[in-house]
């Protein structure tokens, strides 16, 4: 039979906190005096003040007039604490306690007690109530010296502790050297996929986790797409799941409540959640991404089964790496915006040099008639564009187009138009029949990128003094006569070109006489508008072409005075289109 | 105890000795008391602190519920090896940020 002998020591301590808690740290050093290693003692300290708090905080006034006593004695196997409480007492539960809800701020003594003890029982009195804790400790030897097997054990944890700073300092020299890896690519041009992948392959083996899933916060900021999954499958592909979507995903409720979600063994992922089936289920840490408050993106790594949580150093080893991949996420994307931009200004350049390469560089004499034209472009390039072409017999075709869209394929088109028009000498006169033939040529063209143009076109005869024109689409040719106090529209217009393959177009032929004044123009220039937003428009254009004719002899000063009055409607607002014109005047 | 704000968005608290049930409400209210209504981050230095109960581990979800209301987290800055086994042992080392080093 064994005999033991114990130690033994009884305190007794007010009924307050502070008192107890004295009482505790008195405990620990007389523990510490039978050689109790430090985990025992820490274990032993936070067992003490979770029971004398207890004896403390259960007390009704009467029971606090009297003390709370702690009794310990100790053994060479074992702990035993006993503490007294004057209170009505509690139902002690048998077996396991649970963890409250992480949100609760009371409930986590009793699972303390029962964690670090390994017997605890509680007695009910009528007027006191006896809480007796047990805990083993390292047996020792005679004299109060470890036995050898307990020294052999001591020495294997020992090796065990060593082995475990061991690997967390390796595994801290791996991320300080994966870290420094990374920043030196940090605002270098890398693809985010391949930087993503390999961090998170180093992040896998570093924080010993076997798999992992990194989604990206959509464009349109609305659900979390795919990036990554590792292991990567062929064979699988995860879908991209909705923010607002209905579902008991951990990577949506991570985002948003800005906070880890673990899963394990007793918070199991749901059976319904988007990231079953791709990542080891056994424990897991899902943690969402912020660069400047905007919600980036989440990381989930998952470990099978057998394996332990993730501890504290891992998680922030998590968010360390994926802070990160972050900023690298995200200089990544500034650099393809500036890069997109200046690409989008260089295209401008281009289709901006297209377009003044399509107009003349001069216009020719056609007297009696004196023209002018001018072209002013909007701060975006559009397609608008002018050809004035000797069409023999001293006569001028005139054409004026509109191509829909802005940028390269509208200049584009609209040097297509002028060489297939160029092309044409012998329908010059006939500019009906000139612009179904450009329809028909041109057509398949447009149609298939869905693009239309809008063109007038007129042939203007010095010999007869009359102008022939026709129109597709296109705003209508002002025409003022002397002795008028109006201008008018003219021509019939038909379908712009690229709308229907085998459209026809009717022509109108007006006579010119002497000081009459002509306007071909773009919708650039009755659609145009003021800072209040009123837009031009057609009437009013007439208005001012009246005033034109009124106050100006020849086509340049003609064109200046235009130009004033329009700059005058529009006042500071930006020109939001292109405005093209051709003016005619019929010199006295 | 003393509070220090180090930005507009940052308070930091350090000299935490113990968090324990004699102090644990009065620490909470005086921290909560102190924080400027646009601090968003809430250090707590536990590099002085040497002991923490359960009743000190209200005070920190306490304080995590607070600033989770206005979109802030609390970050936990070099606990001792002691104090982070009570954080992992009770598992409220998954629900803040611990900062070692």
């Amino acid at each position: 039979m064994h005999r033991e002998f114990r130690d033994m020591i009884k305190f007794e301590a007010t009924c307050d906190f502070a008192a107890v808690r004295n009482a505790t740290l008195a405990a620990r050093v007389w523990l510490a005096e039978k050689n109790l290693p430090e985990k025992d003692l820490g274990a032993w300290e936070l067992v003490l003040v979770e029971s004398v708090n207890n004896a403390v905080k259960y007390a009704d006034p009467a029971a606090r007039q009297l003390p709370v006593i702690l009794e310990l004695s100790c053994g060479d196997r074992d702990v035993e604490a006993r503490v007294t409480d004057q209170t009505s007492g509690f139902d002690w539960p048998e077996g396991e306690v649970a963890l409250p809800d992480p949100d609760s701020e009371t409930g986590r003594g009793l699972f303390l007690i029962k964690s670090l003890t390994d017997q605890s029982a509680y007695f009910r009195h009528s007027c006191q109530n006896v809480l007796v804790m047990r805990r083993a400790r390292p047996a020792m030897g005679k004299n109060g010296l470890l036995e050898v097997s307990q020294l052999q054990t001591r020495l294997a944890e020992a090796e065990a502790a060593l082995t475990d700073m061991t690997a967390e300092l390796a595994s801290n020299y791996e991320s300080l050297v994966a870290l420094f890896r990374y920043s030196s690519e940090l605002g270098a041009q890398t693809n985010s996929k391949v930087f993503s992948k390999r961090l998170l392959k180093d992040l896998l083996q570093i924080s010993e986790a076997d798999s992992a899933v990194l989604r990206l916060l959509s464009p349109n900021g609305k659900q979390l797409e795919t990036l990554l999954v590792l292991p990567e499958d062929p064979q699988l592909s995860l879908r991209a799941i909705a923010l607002d979507q209905d579902c008991a995903s951990v990577e949506i409720g991570a985002a948003r409540n800005r906070q880890d979600i673990w899963f394990g063994p007793e918070e199991p992922l749901a059976e319904d959640d988007p990231l079953q089936g791709s990542i080891s289920a056994g424990n897991g840490i899902c943690h969402a991404f912020f660069v400047a408050d905007q919600l980036v993106g989440t990381a989930t790594l998952g470990r099978r089964a057998s394996n332990r949580p993730f501890t504290a150093a891992q998680v922030n080893l998590l968010h360390t790496f994926i802070d990160f991949l972050a900023i690298q996420i995200v200089n990544t994307r500034l650099l393809d915006d500036r890069t997109a931009s200046s690409v989008t200004r260089r295209e401008l350049e281009i289709a901006a040099e297209i377009q003044r390469s399509l107009l003349p560089s001069m216009i020719p004499a056609c007297l009696p008639f004196e023209l002018a034209a001018g072209c002013q472009s909007a701060l975006q390039v559009g397609g608008d564009f002018y050809d004035v072409i000797p069409a023999g017999d001293g006569a001028l075709l005139l054409v004026i187009a509109d191509v829909m869209g802005k940028g390269v394929p509208a200049a584009l088109f609209a040097a297509v138009l002028r060489s297939t028009i160029r092309s044409m000498p012998q329908l010059f006169d006939q500019p009906a029949e000139l612009l179904a033939t450009a329809n028909r040529t041109l057509f398949p063209d447009l149609s298939r990128v869905d693009m239309f143009v809008t063109a007038q076109i007129a042939c203007l005869n010095p010999r007869c003094q009359k102008i022939i024109s026709a129109s597709a689409g296109h705003c209508p040719l002002l025409v003022w006569q002397p002795g008028r106090q109006e201008a008018v529209a003219l021509g019939e217009s038909g379908f712009p070109l690229g709308i229907e393959p085998l459209t026809r177009y009717v022509q109108t032929e007006t006579a010119l006489p002497p000081d009459a004044l002509v306007l071909l123009y773009t919708d650039g220039l009755s659609e145009m508008r003021n800072p209040k937003g009123e837009m031009l428009g057609e009437k009013r254009l007439i208005q001012l072409l009246v005033q034109t004719a009124a106050s100006s002899s020849g086509a340049p000063a003609s064109k200046d005075f235009l130009l004033s009055r329009l700059a005058d409607f529009r006042e500071q607002a930006p020109l939001m289109d292109d405005q093209t014109f051709i003016l005619i005047k019929h010199l006295p | 105890m003393n509070i220090q704000n180090k930005d507009s968005q940052t308070s930091v608290v350090t000299g935490l000795l113990e968090l324990v049930a004699a102090n644990a409400a009065q620490v909470r209210d005086e921290i909560r008391a102190s924080l400027p209504a646009t601090t968003t981050c809430l250090d707590l230095d536990m590099s002085a602190l040497t002991f923490l109960d359960s009743s000190g581990l209200g005070t920190l979800i306490s304080l995590h519920k607070t600033m989770r209301s206005r979109n802030g987290t609390v970050r936990l800055i070099k606990p001792a090896a002691n104090v982070q086994q009570i954080l992992e042992l009770t598992r409220l080392h998954r629900v803040f940020e611990i900062v070692n080093g």
